[in-house]
């Protein structure tokens, strides 16, 4: 007779109701007629997300008390279920964004499986309670995503994106997974409860494993120096995948980090503390100074994210409760604002048919007054500016660096953000501040059809940008709620 | 337990881990990375079913299979990709794979 484990499936309904929706898909993208197989395929790929938001709202809700369920296999507590909101509010507006997309006649029905299927690996990856769940996890939404970046099969620049995401996130596998076993061998247990609470007779294993997990989740954070691929990825992804990766996949991988080296290695703190404030001046060092080169802006915003990647590593490097908070409050408007940022991209995309760059950005604010404002407050919410969550992001982060008391640390991230100021004001001055002549030389972008899913979807992305500044105080309560299930 | 101690096989896994690393760094071919991939992800395999013999429980040898069925989905998609290069006729040279630069 063999024992089976207490399944709460409850815990498990936003994964299932994912990957429900992909399988479901497949057979879609089959047997549907090709005329409703776009709209169809799309309405369900929405609902799944909405569906697993809903779950997932409630599931945060139920879950004051934090508990490892399903054999030890996965939490349900608060920090979870947040995480799970923030992905599943992210699955939704790439939905929207991905609609308008041309090209995807042929794959359509696959592309929205994948997408479904990525938001069930990450939704899963974010509740892991042990190495191996981790590890299935982070291979689950990878692998769909490294077809998603390779999924507009016709143009070299995809397949490039495709190619180099696989081989550098499978180096990055092979690290996290090699670091795993040696904390198996180190402690003689997968969980990371167990791992804590483990004998630590083996100490040279167990910090050699933890260097080579911080590695592996560095490399899907896109932290320096583990962020070569972003550029190239980011630039060669169809600009929607690339939307949905720059926020959920950063969402999953930094709650994660904060999940299993608090949770899992309390002892070692000392140790990675250190080493998660080198990696984050590195990522700030880097994605600023890189971001001031490049005119596509699809590349200018894969720098800004390692660079954000910075700001928010420093949250989980303070190692306190109030880092952990302002971890999570940082996420909601940070999401939002590369969501918004490369659907405004997408569009200008579309029009063009051709790569954006700051030059032929010119005159795209007068062009399209809605969408050019919008850009502008994600800009400045990406630097930080009040008015936008950005501006109290980055307050909660400082905040908790000093408390932690490396108060170095703020003046580092002060010095970035102004050097930031440079490249996020240039794509405003591109936009609206062009004088005449260059104005005249912009390409008419002809008269698209009005785009009501990537307009719905922008508007989405402004009202949480904004609106996070406003309602600060529920939202960073909500925050520190999931903190909560923090061992600190 | 019979057999040479756990050291020895972690030395092992180290070395397979090493030389995969090697040789993601210095061949070129797409092919040939998956396959220093691979051996990476076999070292560990080897490191996990090692310990788990170590102590006795059964845990990493579950973990060492369930690797496998995942590495194997991944190498499947890598062969995929490089199928659709190589009927793009495409060099399939890691150093020529430069259209995106910034």
């Amino acid at each position: 007779m063999i024992n089976k484990p207490h399944v709460d499936w409850f815990a498990l309904s936003p994964t299932l109701a994912l990957i429900g929706a992909s399988g479901l898909l497949l057979l879609v993208s089959v047997l549907a007629p090709k005329r409703t197989r776009k709209p169809l395929a799309a309405t369900i790929a929405g609902a799944a997300f909405l569906t697993a938001l809903v779950f997932a709202i409630a599931l945060t809700d139920k879950s004051a008390h934090g508990a490892a369920i399903v054999a030890d296999a996965i939490f349900r507590d608060r920090w979870t279920g947040l995480a799970q909101v923030l992905i599943a509010g992210c699955g939704l507006v790439a939905v929207l964004i991905s609609y308008g997309e041309r090209w995807r006649e042929e794959h359509v029905g696959e592309y929205y499986a994948l997408l479904t299927a990525a938001g069930a690996g990450l939704v899963f990856f974010v509740s892991a309670s042990n190495l191996m769940t981790l590890f299935l996890g982070l291979e689950w939404f990878s692998i769909a995503l490294y077809v998603l970046c390779a999924i507009d099969i016709h143009l070299v620049g995809s397949l490039e994106a495709g190619l180099k995401y696989l081989i550098i996130g499978a180096i990055g596998s092979a690290t996290l997974l090699f670091g795993s076993a040696l904390v198996y061998g180190a402690t003689g247990s997968l969980g990371f409860d167990q791992i804590a609470a483990g004998t630590h007779a083996h100490s040279g294993l167990l910090v050699g494993g933890l260097a080579m997990v911080i590695v592996g989740l560095a490399f899907k954070t896109s932290a320096a120096p583990f962020h070569m691929w972003t550029p190239d990825v980011y630039q060669g992804a169809p600009t929607p995948v690339t939307a949905f990766m720059a926020a959920a996949t950063k969402v999953g991988a930094l709650v994660v980090t904060a999940r299993i080296l608090v949770t899992a290695f309390p002892s070692e703190q000392h140790l990675w503390t250190w080493a998660l404030a080198g990696i984050a001046i590195a990522s700030l060092v880097v994605g600023n100074i890189a971001a001031l080169a490049q005119r596509n802006v699809k590349r200018l915003l894969a720098y800004s994210s390692v660079s954000h990647a910075g700001f928010m590593l420093f949250a989980i490097a303070a190692a306190n409760t109030l880092g952990a908070r302002s971890l999570m409050y940082y996420l909601i408007p940070y999401c939002a604002m590369s969501l918004g940022a490369f659907a405004v991209v997408a569009a200008r995309e579309r029009e063009l048919g051709a790569p954006v760059t700051l030059e032929n950005l010119a005159g795209f604010g007068w062009d399209r007054p809605f969408l050019g404002v919008a850009m502008w407050v994600f800009m400045l919410g990406f630097l930080g500016f009040p008015l936008t969550g950005g501006f109290w992001g980055k307050i909660y982060v400082f905040s908790a660096v000093y408390q932690h008391g490396w108060w170095w640390l703020i003046v580092v991230g002060v010095v970035a953000t102004m050097v930031s100021a440079v490249y996020y004001l240039a794509i405003v001055r591109s936009m609206f501040l062009r004088d005449s002549v260059e104005l005249a030389l912009a390409p008419v972008g002809g008269a698209p059809s009005r785009e009501v899913a990537l307009s719905i979807g922008v508007a989405a992305c402004l009202v949480v940008t904004v609106g996070s500044f406003f309602a600060v105080q529920p939202l960073i309560d909500a925050a520190h709620a999931a903190s909560r299930a923090l061992p600190f | 337990m019979h057999g040479p101690d756990v050291s020895w096989y972690l030395a092992l896994s180290g070395l397979m881990f090493t030389i995969g690393a090697i040789g993601v760094l210095v061949r070129r071919s797409p092919l040939i990375i998956l396959l220093s991939v691979e051996i990476m992800l076999n070292g560990a395999n080897l490191a996990l079913i090692a310990f788990a013999r170590h102590f006795g429980h059964a845990d990493g040898q579950v973990f060492a299979i369930a690797v496998m069925a995942v590495a194997a989905s991944e190498v499947v998609v890598g062969l995929g990709l490089i199928v659709a290069m190589g009927r793009r006729n495409i060099e399939l040279d890691v150093d020529k794979l430069r259209t995106l630069r910034g």
